[in-house]
């Protein structure tokens, strides 16, 4: 047996085309769907649960002098679409946790493609299933009496936030799973979520807050988040309430980028 | 080692070490691998071989050398090395949610191929190992042979010119073992593709590679061609049955061709000057002798041997946990053959829905 000269791979670029392997891997997640349509239950139960939870406890408050809105569906609607949105975060966890201990992942990370493709598509995925609870909430909100002072405006920035935080919740799953690879820490993904969304304006606005609350709501950038979701609904889409929920939103997407990226690179120990 | 100066081989490693923490898994490999060859990287559970395999196929970074991979750095440009190999590794990583077919789709999405291309391709692997049939069905009913068949096709997929093989049968029965077998060889014989295998089968290695490497304790303590490293242990032994009473003229006759070794109750066993080119020389020395051979058979030295020889334990059952022994003994020389398989994987579609239903995808 002798050795003869090295020749190149004619077959396939060492580059792949990162669209149709991200389009590919979410139908792969849909697909997973279609064929465990109990996976869905949760999907459209939650979003129903925190829409009528929510308004339904939190219904007197709106009594208080400075709450901000006399309508509990307008202040609860945003928060509840961007709780449901963050469960899309939390199976994209759950499916990284499950390719990395089947070995599946091993396959994805065989490609030549560029390594952000894999992380970035299930980011997108997150996103593209925060759809159906935003819609069914916002569907219950119409129905319960929301209005829109602000308009379709008001959808829009709504939309901006719950899809930012299905992406950003994403970012921090796949971080925490990169880095433990396992299911199992997929309630760490969680009790993250949970913990940053309780620390924040969700329920109660800033102004009621009381004690060391309300200095930790100012810290978190999930406060300017529900501010953005919120800015057509409590208000008429004033610039003050938008824009630091958009610098909120790009700042956590840096930094949850470089968590989840580094978690990636740390695959490789 | 494998290639000749002067040209690169599709697979290189020098000084390869692999560090996990205060573990060396690896300690200072080198590899030459030429093109079109087979060859076996043949050691025990935790010897090291599926860490040199990661780190070959970029899954894993080296701690300290360098690997060269189809003419490509492992580090420097590893999505070339991607580009260029197909590995199926230990585990066959397939989706027990996805469908044979669907899977052969997503492999060349991962590769870049078009969707018309691709769906060709998939069709002729399909058919290639077998799995036409079960294209549509879901992965996660498949047998432990279906499995380790599609894992290939997968790894086939973008016709790599350099396939890494991590324990291909482990797990297997012996049919699907062989049909594994044939499908590699053909592979090699037709398409030319080298091939990089991994396994603790002694009889694999014997069977498929041209070229062994043993590895233990991350070292690798021997390597060259399955006859080569056998013939370095010593001559084959002839066991060679007579009529009862006739076992003394037969020594007589056989002293001059080899030294005598142990043997059962009845049997003479010779280590054979010569090899078995020598066989017909015992035949007409029996013959001549006017002793009458009920049952002769030559046994080459095994490559459990030549592992005993180069670390002083026994290969052969060391991945059931017994680490040293096993049955065969440095007298034996049949110990070593054929490793003991376990029955096919078993169903493990209710596992993964379960555990998908639980993360709510």
């Amino acid at each position: 047996m002798t050795a003869t000269t090295a020749r190149p791979s004619t077959v396939v670029a060492s580059r792949v085309p990162a669209l149709p392997m991200m389009g590919l891997l979410m139908r792969r997640s849909l697909t997973a769907i279609r064929r465990i349509p109990a996976a869905l239950i949760p999907v459209v139960v939650m979003p129903i649960f925190f829409t009528v939870a929510f308004s339904g406890t939190f219904r007197g408050l709106t009594q208080l002098p400075g709450y901000p809105t006399d309508n509990i569906y307008n202040w609860m609607v945003p928060y509840a679409c961007l709780q449901t949105a963050s469960f899309g975060a939390l199976a994209t966890a759950f499916g990284l946790g499950r390719d990395l201990e089947g070995g599946f992942y091993d396959r994805l990370l065989l490609s030549p493609a560029a390594r952000w493709v894999v992380p970035a598509s299930g980011v997108l995925w997150a996103m593209v299933r925060a759809l159906l609870p935003i819609g069914i909430t916002l569907t219950i909100g119409v129905a319960g009496g929301m209005d829109f002072p602000g308009g379709a405006e008001a959808v829009l920035w709504l939309m901006v936030a719950a899809f930012g935080i299905a992406g950003l919740g994403a970012l921090w799953g796949l971080g925490v799973m990169y880095r433990l690879r396992r299911q199992s820490a997929g309630g760490l993904v969680q009790i993250g979520l949970f913990v940053v969304m309780f620390l924040s304006v969700g329920t109660v606005p800033l102004e009621l807050q009381e004690g060391w609350l309300p200095h930790v709501a100012r810290l978190n950038p999930l406060t300017y988040i529900l501010d953005l979701s919120r800015a057509g609904f409590v208000g008429t889409n004033a610039w003050a309430d938008i824009w630091p929920g958009l610098v909120a939103l790009a700042g956590s997407a840096v930094l949850l980028g470089w968590w989840a990226m580094s978690g990636l690179r740390s695959l490789d120990p | 080692m494998g290639g000749d100066g002067g040209a690169e081989a599709p697979i290189v490693a020098e000084g390869l070490v692999r560090e996990f923490g205060d573990v060396r898994a690896v300690e200072h490999v080198d590899l030459s691998v030429a093109e079109g060859e087979i060859f076996g990287f043949l050691g025990p559970n935790g010897a090291g071989k599926s860490t040199t395999v990661r780190m070959l196929t970029t899954l894993l970074r080296p701690t300290g050398g360098t690997a060269r991979v189809a003419g490509h750095d492992v580090v420097r440009d590893a999505p070339a090395v991607r580009a260029a190999i197909g590995v199926a590794l230990q585990d066959a990583a397939i989706d027990p949610l996805m469908t044979g077919r669907e899977l052969l789709r997503l492999q060349a999405v991962l590769h870049g191929i078009g969707r018309r291309e691709g769906q060709a391709r998939a069709e002729r692997l399909l058919e290639r190992v077998g799995l036409t049939e079960a294209a549509d069905r879901l992965v996660g009913r498949y047998s432990g042979g279906m499995r380790r068949r599609l894992d290939l096709a997968l790894a086939l997929m973008h016709e790599p010119r350099v396939l890494f093989l991590d324990e291909p049968t482990t797990g297997l029965d012996p049919s699907s073992r062989s049909n594994l077998w044939d499908e590699v060889r053909r592979l090699n014989t037709e398409a030319g593709t080298t091939v990089f295998l991994t396994t603790q089968y002694l009889e694999e290695a014997d069977e498929l590679a041209h070229r062994v490497a043993i590895i233990d304790h991350g070292r690798i303590v021997r390597e060259g061609t399955p006859g080569s490293l056998k013939g370095e242990v010593g001559d084959p032994t002839l066991v060679i049955e007579v009529p009862a009473g006739d076992e003394d003229v037969a020594l007589s006759a056989l002293a001059p061709l080899g030294e005598f070794r142990p043997a059962r109750s009845g049997r003479i066993a010779l280590g054979l000057h010569g090899g078995a080119a020598a066989m017909a020389g015992v035949v007409r020395a029996l013959d001549g002798a006017g002793v009458e051979i009920q049952h002769i058979e030559l046994n080459e030295p095994s490559l459990d041997d030549v592992f005993a020889e180069a670390t002083g334990r026994r290969l052969e059952g060391a991945g059931d946990g017994d680490g040293a022994g096993g049955e065969g003994s440095a007298e034996d020389p049949r110990a070593g053959g054929v490793a003991e398989l376990e029955e096919p994987m078993g169903d493990e579609l209710g596992g993964a829905i379960g555990g998908a239903a639980e993360a709510g995808r």
